[in-house]
């Protein structure tokens, strides 16, 4: 029932993500984010940049519902999550694969473990967990390091994991928040032509960085924050701070 | 449909493994309380089998007069019977009671030589009158007032058993108030303890939590193993309650039994009643735990 639910949702891709108008305001009178309107095409790859404190991060979280809107509406694939129930998150989060600057690996357990995490606490079958998860280890070139625990692994290493996590459930929306804040410029170039990798798969991807080299070598869409603000949204951008 | 269930029981199974010195903790605490109960129920068991035996063998010896008609005894055994309270009548004639006193007192020569002195039986026939209840005892006194025996009866014998069979309660009450109070901190006590376990096993799992949730777990998934948990507690706290308790009151039947005079059917009860008391309490410990956890789970789990 909940699966038919989600296809009827899912049908409208016209927008993958379609934002009208919405701020966050944090109490007492705190801006996250004010008056923002975008549209984000299937397939998209899309940078939000802009310096700390301008509602990169709060942008993102709304995306995937960590982060409620004060006010406005967001849509992704059509439907409209923004009062979504806490029954719903679950569903609309095994839709959209989410990577964060700090790894969140579960340190007693190993790359091949932490990545099957993300599908045994949402009940997929075991036959299915074997099948998918040498896959995605393959696509972010860890199979060798599967048996291996994350402390056993480099920086760049565990969030390629964090990044095959992400993606066992083949998401529609990749956000990725900061992903390489904590790598140097070896490893950002790894986690950066594996985002690449995934969008030509057919994923939609948020990228929410302040890292100019990054921004400019990529030649995607750039929307630029300010002040919780969009204030340029570029189809071939560069970083302009 | 069996995955989840199996894997809610393998995160629960984990969460208790990790914290194996604070599931310790909280199962001690939870068979403490138990243990109390139980003592509770075998003491009450125990005291309602002694006041049972004290007032089985409380009764009232009518003495006749001696030249008290066998219709005017039977008179009195029929009028005494008529009586709901009364359970029970013996009679004992005057030869009877002649030949019990002198078997009672056969060892001892001065009565000996007094009773042979005597020419005539100097007993009268007697009643032995057994209550459905010592409560009953002071009705039936009052009842033997009755014009028609008053002046037929010599003396009426009740040691006062009422006396030691309210002793017997009264003391039973004051340590039954005493277990009701110990129960109840212990309760208090493991409630806070399930409380704090839960609250510590989700600081624990913060970070487990946080992908749980952000993979797409559902809340129900990332609660069920913390109500599970508490489950396996109850069931762990039981058995070692009863793994406790089976030795302990084959040991003291005996005792009890001897103690009183009369078998104390403890095994018994346990052997018959065991399985009901111990579903009842396994029920209420896990409506307890469940309780506990839900509201811990309600402070500091933001699912």
């Amino acid at each position: 029932m909940i699966e038919v639910i989600f296809h009827v949702r899912r049908i409208n891709f016209f927008f993958m993500i379609q934002l009208k108008n919405v701020s966050k305001v944090y109490p007492p009178n705190v801006i996250g984010v004010k008056d923002v309107s975008l549209h984000i095409r299937p397939g998209e790859f899309v940078s939000i940049v802009g310096q700390s404190g301008t509602g990169k991060s709060t942008l993102s979280k709304m995306l995937f519902a960590e982060e409620r809107p004060t006010t406005g509406k967001i849509y992704i694939g059509g439907w409209d999550i923004t009062n979504i129930s806490d029954q719903d998150v679950p569903l609309l989060r095994r839709q959209i694969g989410v990577v964060f600057q700090d790894f969140k690996l579960l340190p007693k357990k190993t790359v091949h473990e932490n990545v099957a995490f993300a599908l045994e606490v949402s009940g997929e079958k075991y036959q299915r967990i074997k099948k998918v998860v040498p896959q995605v280890l393959k696509i972010v070139n860890l199979s060798a390091q599967a048996d291996r625990y994350p402390y056993q692994l480099s920086g760049g290493e565990q969030q390629r994991v964090v990044i095959a996590r992400a993606l066992v459930h083949r998401p529609k929306i990749f956000v990725a928040d900061e992903p390489t804040g904590n790598l140097d410029t070896i490893n950002t170039r790894e986690i950066i032509d594996l985002l690449k990798k995934i969008n030509e798969f057919g994923t939609t991807v948020v990228l929410v960085t302040h890292n100019r080299e990054v921004v400019n070598a990529l030649k995607k869409r750039v929307i630029t924050l300010d002040n919780g603000q969009i204030v340029s949204d570029v189809e071939t951008g560069r970083y302009r701070i | 449909m069996i995955l989840l269930p199996y894997r809610i029981t393998k995160f629960a199974l984990q969460n208790f493994w990790r914290n194996f010195w604070l599931s310790v903790i909280t199962i001690s605490m939870l068979v403490l309380t138990l243990l109390s109960i139980n003592i509770l129920l075998v003491f009450n068991f125990v005291t309602d089998q002694a006041v049972n035996y004290v007032e089985d063998r409380v009764e009232i010896s009518v003495y006749f007069y001696e030249q008290t008609t066998e219709e005017q005894l039977a008179g009195a055994v029929a009028y005494l019977r008529s009586l709901s309270q009364v359970r029970d009548v013996e009679v004992v004639t005057a030869q009877e009671a002649l030949d019990r006193f002198i078997k009672q007192h056969a060892d001892d020569e001065e009565i000996m030589q007094s009773i042979e002195t005597v020419e005539d039986n100097p007993f009268g026939p007697t009643l032995v009158v057994k209550a459905e209840s010592v409560q009953d005892f002071d009705f039936i006194i009052q009842a033997l007032e009755n014009p028609n025996y008053q002046d037929l009866i010599r003396e009426k014998d009740f040691s006062n058993y009422e006396e030691i069979i309210s002793g017997i309660r009264g003391s039973t009450e004051r340590v039954q108030w005493f277990g009701y109070g110990l129960t109840a901190i212990f309760l208090l006590i493991a409630i806070l303890i399930v409380f704090n376990t839960v609250r510590i096993g989700i600081f624990i799992h913060r970070e487990e939590i946080a992908i749980m949730k952000l993979v797409g777990a559902s809340s129900w998934f990332v609660r069920a193993p913390f109500l599970l948990e508490g489950i396996i507690y109850s069931v762990f706290a039981l058995l070692i309650v009863v793994a406790i308790l089976y030795p302990v009151l084959l040991t003291l039947e005996p005792k009890f039994s001897s103690y009183f005079g009369s078998t104390i059917p403890l095994m018994d009860h346990f052997y018959h009643e065991g399985i009901w008391i111990f579903v009842s309490e396994l029920i209420a410990l896990i409506l307890i735990n469940t309780i506990s956890t839900g509201l811990a789970m309600r402070k500091y789990l933001k699912v």
